[in-house]
């Protein structure tokens, strides 16, 4: 069975990330002159100048770690995070699939920029076609000579390896994503030592995500500072928003930072299909928070978002409506960390099993009052002691789900009927 | 950096972490996942402190200078106590009924003050896996904390272990997940040490009653010398443990060590003489120990008078202690009056005493074991560490994977040789053309150090002129390698600034065995890595504990204690002095002479302490009618060896876990053993059975106490002249040479001067020779003996423990090409046919050994490798060539009917 295309607009007047899809512009572009003319500080230059911050949820500076890994002794590496595992999202699928060169651009900048001769893309196993896309593009561009050895006439040899992970949503953390790459099992571990330093088999490595790897050409083609004049002051550029299927126009948008949220949903989403009626949006992703549609004129910027209780993450939103039980949507947060939890830290590993133990408690009358004060300590570890943003995200969630869904899970817990 | 812990301030060194910061300042914070010897990970959560307000683990966070850590921080410890709830409540209740020295879990409770969880829920219902014999797996108390995992390959190197399934249900598994005993776990027992919930046990500390004591001491296996932990209950070993601190072994052991203890307590325990006194016929019977004494004194010293002092031929043990083998060579020399005593030493490193004496100047390798945490580059030859060395194996297994090149130069495909840059797989016995190989490209390639070899060394020219001879092509043909793979070798090795040499008893046991040490030290001496700072010189990895020892404290035929000569007029005066006796001033016979001279009558006598001479050494049919043709052998030994079986008088005797005094391990390291039980019955210790032998004999040996031995020896050694119990008791292990009770002993030898009598290194030019015996189209295959795992020497020791659940026999291994040659599967039988002997073994098909070579040890004594083996030896040292038989094979016909009778 073949994947629907995947609808994709552009609502900024000059797309960066979508340039090629829908601004005409050709990849590879800027990279022969670039690497030909040695210009590292230039590329270097323009990222920094851009304020382009990495678009995987954490929003580290693209141009800071790219400097903290060149700075570490060689062999470096740079890695390209396509393990898009949050539900909700399919805009880096969006680029593998239908552009992938332009993140092939970018990661040979990055591996040009913090002077690594190889870079590795890995693909979630869920995307057969991104992962071909991504190789047949690599051996266009070893063919064009945009990959290999002295490329370009220059002394600089640079390849691109696509690796395939093997069906887990944490593998998408950096530490675990490397640990994958090296064969081992994505478990997270602790940071610091970061990957700059200690990477890729221990080696100095920058993980960018796809989206962010997508944006490089743009910025080094048309300068930092005119990235920098798109978005918002605090965060500027552009961001790839994806919407759920309940909209009325669901697909990816690129826009800037700092529209409204509601701008998305109504204006270009649509809002929800009839017969529906949005009672929530959640937004970045299963880690993310939970919103009332009342809350809808937050800007789309992480620390507005973060002080609402959500979190920008990667920026989809998913639509939920109101024939959705709040109890079937709390135990789906649980059920997901508890499937996905890759069992390294005890918050993690046994706490996300204990919530979803909790949730089943809503069908026993005589447990189900307690449920909603035992979730308090369960959030707190979870939110004070995970060892990774996976085991905070779930926390996160489910604290949003209990304020946004507070009356329905009241009345739940009274009932003991399940709330579903 | 200068920081603070709950307000006191507090210094602390580069990388150190907010753990290691509040532990210097004396402050507790419970750690399930942390264990000095791994990398932290971070993972359980219950180390969480306040560091400027929020909740760090205190184990993977850097400490800071100025940091201001908090213990108490109030949403640290209630998350980290929240932490440990939420583990505790995904374990059965049993969990936390471990005795609290057995469980960091329990303990981390404590320290919370948790009797229970406020969480539950599910708790894990996936049993356990008992089907190894030392490492227990129940699952269900397994935390996830990884410890194993990480034990397994940042200490061990063996990989064996991981962690699978997600989330909740996270757990250890073996291999790829089938019973832990399939698996590629090599029982080092790493794991069960490091397990901080009980969830990897083993059956001594299973049992949940209390350990009653703990005794310090030195492993009696391999020459390693790991610091071992005996905890003893009801007068039986419950378990034992690595020492955490030891110098050595570094908190980790192996299979041997670490498990194979319950030979100690076998019900075949000799616990009382036993005499023949009806001629050779009769059977041994059980004897008081005033009758033994009586009749082993009367008769030897009739022999002694009738035949005269050199009639008498006596062996020591290397198992026995430097103290049992000080007196041993003493009751020698000043009751018998005769130099005819050695040590197994000539069997497995003579060469390597005499070879690196003449090398460098002292009989033991040139460093400490410690240097090796300084290589880049590694050469071993002749030695297979992960199964006769383990703890070195892994030790250098993690050397390599920090880095460090491996260069395995050795006939068979040995574990190491997997990991190594380049593996020489030179024939038997060419061990010399090999090392002339790659000498002579480290002088053409400009890799030798010239300033060394015109300041320090000696004999380049004559070296020089002999490997004109050698250029790699032709070394590499006598080694049946390609020039490539020995230029390779040669490069990798000249080019690192650090190497070092680690080389065992495939470089000895061979007919020119001394020349093999010697050519072998010419590379250290070459690249100037020996005797100058941060070199690593070379070192000899000794088969048995004490072998070492065994030499250096004089039980030699030509040496007495510290290698001081027997010829040596003055050095007699002080002995004879002290002893109040007259050492014999011409050297005595080697233990291979013994038996030669035994069977032409000359000798009549022999004393055979601890060795089974006659399943042990090579070509044992001639050793035991050496044995029939004395008119007395007296035996010491734990169980009734097939040596035994061939003595007058036997003297129940104990192992080193009912000994006092030291050992010397392959790095020089004088160290500690200390009883942990009392022998059973009327068993009694080597040194015991030497005092009341010669008080029976109506001599006195003086010093009554192990630790008057030493001091004795200390008085009358000039390198042993700073050691004592008291000091080794205090201080710890010390290498020798230790000159003054003030002086630290010596690891890295000759930084100012080599001990040869020009104070130079000296290079040795020796040619290549044949081996002394060669296959040939009567015997067209080469017999290879060695050392496995989980067994070890006769198989006395580790065939009375579960060790030999895990390899109940004995096996040849044999290349699959050579196997359908012969029309051999895996297991079938084949009779194995030396020039002495047929010995008929299972075959094991494996292409770690070449084609045209097997493979087999001598751990059985169903198995008589040993009638097999090569009578030639070391021209220099009288070594056996154990290394080198040959052999041809000879399918054992199936038995048509077999399968069919057996339904």
């Amino acid at each position: 069975m073949r994947a629907a295309d995947i609808p994709y607009v552009s609502a900024v007047d000059q797309p960066v990330v979508l340039a090629g899809l829908v601004g005409g512009e050709e990849p590879w572009a800027v990279w022969p002159s670039v690497v030909a003319a040695g210009a590292r500080e230039k590329v270097m230059s323009e990222i920094a100048a851009s304020g382009l911050r990495g678009r995987g949820g954490a929003g580290f500076p693209v141009a800071k770690k790219w400097s903290m890994t060149a700075s570490e002794p060689a062999p470096r590496y740079v890695v390209g995070n396509g393990d898009e595992g949050d539900p909700g999202s399919y805009g880096d699928r969006l680029l593998m699939e239908r552009d992938p060169h332009r993140i092939l651009e970018g990661l040979a900048l990055a591996g040009f920029a913090v002077g690594a001769r190889h870079g590795l893309i890995l693909v979630r196993s869920e995307y057969p076609a991104a992962a071909d896309r991504l190789r047949a593009a690599v051996v266009q561009a070893r063919e064009a000579g945009h990959l290999g050895e002295r490329v370009h006439g220059s002394p600089v040899d640079f390849d691109v390896e696509i690796v395939v992970g093997a069906g887990s949503y944490v593998a998408g953390e950096e530490t675990a994503l490397l640990h994958a790459l090296a064969g081992l099992r994505a478990a997270v571990r602790a940071r610091p030592p970061y990957p700059t330093s200690h990477g890729l088999l221990g080696h100095p490595t920058a993980v960018n995500n796809v989206e962010t790897l997508a944006a490089v050409p743009w910025i080094v083609r048309h300068g930092g500072a005119a990235y920098a004049r798109l978005g918002h002051p605090d965060e500027p550029g552009t961001k790839l928003v994806c919407l759920s299927q309940r909209f009325r126009r669901p697909g990816v948008y690129e826009v800037e930072f700092g529209v409204p949220l509601r701008h998305l949903v109504e204006e270009l989403g649509g809002g929800l299909r009839e017969p529906y009626r949005l009672r929530a949006v959640q937004v970045g992703g299963p880690l993310g928070g939970f919103l009332t549609p009342d809350q809808l004129d937050l800007p789309l910027l992480s620390e507005p978002l973060a002080e609402a209780g959500a979190a920008l993450g990667h920026a989809s939103l998913v639509a939920v409506d109101s024939t959705v039980p709040a109890a079937a949507i709390l135990r789906h947060a649980w059920a997901f960390g508890a499937a996905e939890s890759c069992g390294a830290c005890t918050p993690c590993r046994v706490g996300t099993r204990r919530g979803l133990e909790l949730v089943e408690r809503l069908r026993e009358p005589e447990r189900a009052g307690a449920v909603l004060a035992d979730h308090e300590p369960l959030i707190e570890v979870l939110t004070v002691a995970s060892l990774c943003a996976f085991g905070r995200g779930v926390s996160c969630a489910v604290r949003s789900l209990l304020r946004v869904y507070s009356d329905e899970l009241h009345q739940a817990a009274l009932t003991g009927k399940g709330g579903e | 950096m200068r920081l603070s812990v709950d307000t006191i301030g507090i210094e602390v060194a580069p990388g150190a972490t907010v753990l290691d910061a509040v532990r210097a300042a004396g402050a507790v914070v419970p750690t399930l996942c942390y264990d000095e010897r791994l990398t932290p990970q971070g993972s359980c959560r219950v180390c969480l402190v306040g560091v400027r307000g929020r909740a760090m683990p205190a184990c993977t966070t850097p400490a800071a200078d100025g940091m201001e850590i908090q213990t108490d921080d109030e949403t640290a410890r209630r998350s980290a106590q929240l932490a440990l709830e939420l583990l505790v409540s995904q374990l059965p209740a049993r969990a936390l009924d471990i005795p609290a020295e057995r469980s960091e879990l329990v303990r981390a409770c404590r320290h919370f003050g948790l009797t229970g969880s406020r969480f539950d829920g599910a708790t894990r219902n996936a049993g356990v896996d008992h089907s190894h014999p030392y490492v227990k797996l129940d699952r269900d108390l397994c935390i996830a904390c990884n410890r194993c995992v990480r034990m397994c390959a940042e200490v061990q190197g063996t990989f064996a272990l991981s962690l699978a399934g997600r989330g909740f249900d996270t757990v250890v598994v073996a291999g790829t997940g089938g019973p832990w005993v399939s698996s590629p776990c090599v029982a080092c027992g790493g794991c069960v040490d490091t397990c901080p919930s009980g969830a990897l046990s083993e059956p001594g500390l299973a049992d949940p009653r209390p350990i009653s004591r703990t005794t310090i001491t030195t492993c009696g296996y391999c020459g390693v010398g790991c610091t071992l932990r005996v905890h003893t209950r009801d007068e039986t070993v419950a378990a034992i443990t690595p020492a955490h601190d030891a110098p050595v072994n570094r908190g980790h052991a192996c299979i041997k060590g670490r498990f194979a203890h319950a030979f100690t307590r076998s019900r075949d325990r000799l616990t009382t003489p036993l005499i023949r006194d009806g001629g050779r016929d009769s059977p041994l019977r059980p004897a008081s120990w005033q009758e033994a004494l009586t009749f082993a004194a009367t008769r030897l010293a009739a022999i002694r008078d009738r035949h005269g002092p050199d009639a008498i031929g006596m062996i020591s043990s290397a198992r026995a202690t430097n103290e049992e083998n000080y007196l041993a060579q003493k009751f020698a020399r000043t009751v018998l009056g005769t130099n005819n005593i050695d040590n197994c030493s000539r069997l497995c490193h003579a060469p390597s005493a005499v070879g690196l004496a003449a090398s460098f100047g002292h009989a033991g390798g040139t460093n400490s074991a410690d240097d090796l945490d300084n290589t880049d580059c590694i050469l071993v030859a002749g030695a297979n560490p992960t199964e006769a060395h383990p703890v070195i194996g892994a030790r250098i297994k993690q050397l390599v994977l920090r880095g460090a090149r491996l260069i395995v130069i050795d006939p068979r495909r040995i574990d190491l040789a997997e990991m190594a840059d380049v593996h020489v797989q030179a024939r038997p016995g060419s061990n010399v053309a090999v090392f002339n190989g790659v000498a002579r490209v480290l002088l053409d390639e400009g890799y030798a150090n010239q300033d060394f070899l015109r300041t320090r060394a000696s004999g380049l020219a004559e070296l020089a002129a002999l490997l004109a001879d050698y250029p790699p092509d032709h070394a590499a043909r006598l080694a049946g390698v390609t020039p490539e793979t020995l230029v390779a070798a040669a490069r990798l090795y000249g080019a690192a600034r650090r190497p070092a040499i680690v080389y065992g008893l495939g470089i000895t046991e061979h007919a020119h065995g001394t020349d093999g040490v010697r050519t072998l030290s010419n590379l250290a001496i070459l690249k100037g890595a020996v005797g100058t700072p941060d070199c690593c010189g070379v070192l000899s990895m000794r088969g048995q504990n004490n072998v070492q020892g065994a030499s250096d404290m004089g039980a030699l035929p030509d040496m007495l204690p510290g290698y001081q000569r027997v010829t040596d007029a003055g050095v007699r005066a002080r002995f004879n002095r002290t002893w109040r006796a007259e050492v014999p001033a011409r050297p005595g016979l080697r233990i291979l002479d013994m038996f030669a001279s035994a069977t032409a009558g000359r000798v009549r006598a022999m004393y055979v302490i601890g060795e089974d001479i006659a399943q042990t050494d090579p070509d044992s049919g001639n050793v035991r009618r050496a044995l029939a043709a004395c008119d007395l052998v007296i035996n010491h030994d734990v169980f009734l060896s097939t040596t035994a079986e061939h003595a007058d008088v036997v003297f129940p005797a104990v192992p080193f876990l009912e000994k006092d005094g030291t050992f010397v391990n392959f790095d020089r390291r004088i160290q500690r053993v200390r009883p942990a039980l009392d022998p059973p019955g009327q068993a009694r210790s080597d040194f015991d059975i030497l005092h009341l032998l010669a008080r029976a004999m109506g001599a006195d040996l003086g010093c009554p106490t192990p630790a008057d031995a030493m001091a004795e020896c200390a008085t009358l050694t000039p390198t042993f002249a700073g050691i004592s119990h008291t000091r080794l008791d205090r201080d710890g292990p010390l290498h020798w040479p230790c000159r003054s009770p003030d002086q630290p002993g010596e690891g890295r030898l000759y930084l100012d001067s080599f001990a040869t009598p020009d104070g130079r290194a000296a290079l040795a030019a020796r040619p290549y020779l044949p081996p002394g015996e060669q296959a040939d189209t009567t015997f067209p295959y080469v017999l290879i003996t060695g050392r496995r795992l989980v067994h070890y020497n006769s198989g006395s020791m580790s065939r009375r423990t579960p060790n030999h659940q895990l390899r109940p026999h004995e096996v040849l291994d044999l290349h699959p090409d050579d196997a359908a040659r012969l029309g051999l599967a895996d297991g079938d039988l084949v009779e194995v046919t030396s020039r002495r002997a047929t010995v008929t073994y299972p075959v094991h098909l494996t292409d770690t050994i070449a084609p045209g070579q097997t493979f087999t040890t001598f751990n059985f004594p169903d198995t008589l490798t040993n009638t097999l083996t090569s009578d030639a030896t070391d021209t220099e040292t009288g070594c056996p060539e154990y290394k080198i038989t040959a052999v041809s094979l000879s399918p054992v016909p199936h038995r048509a009917d077999s399968r069919a009778a057996g339904r």
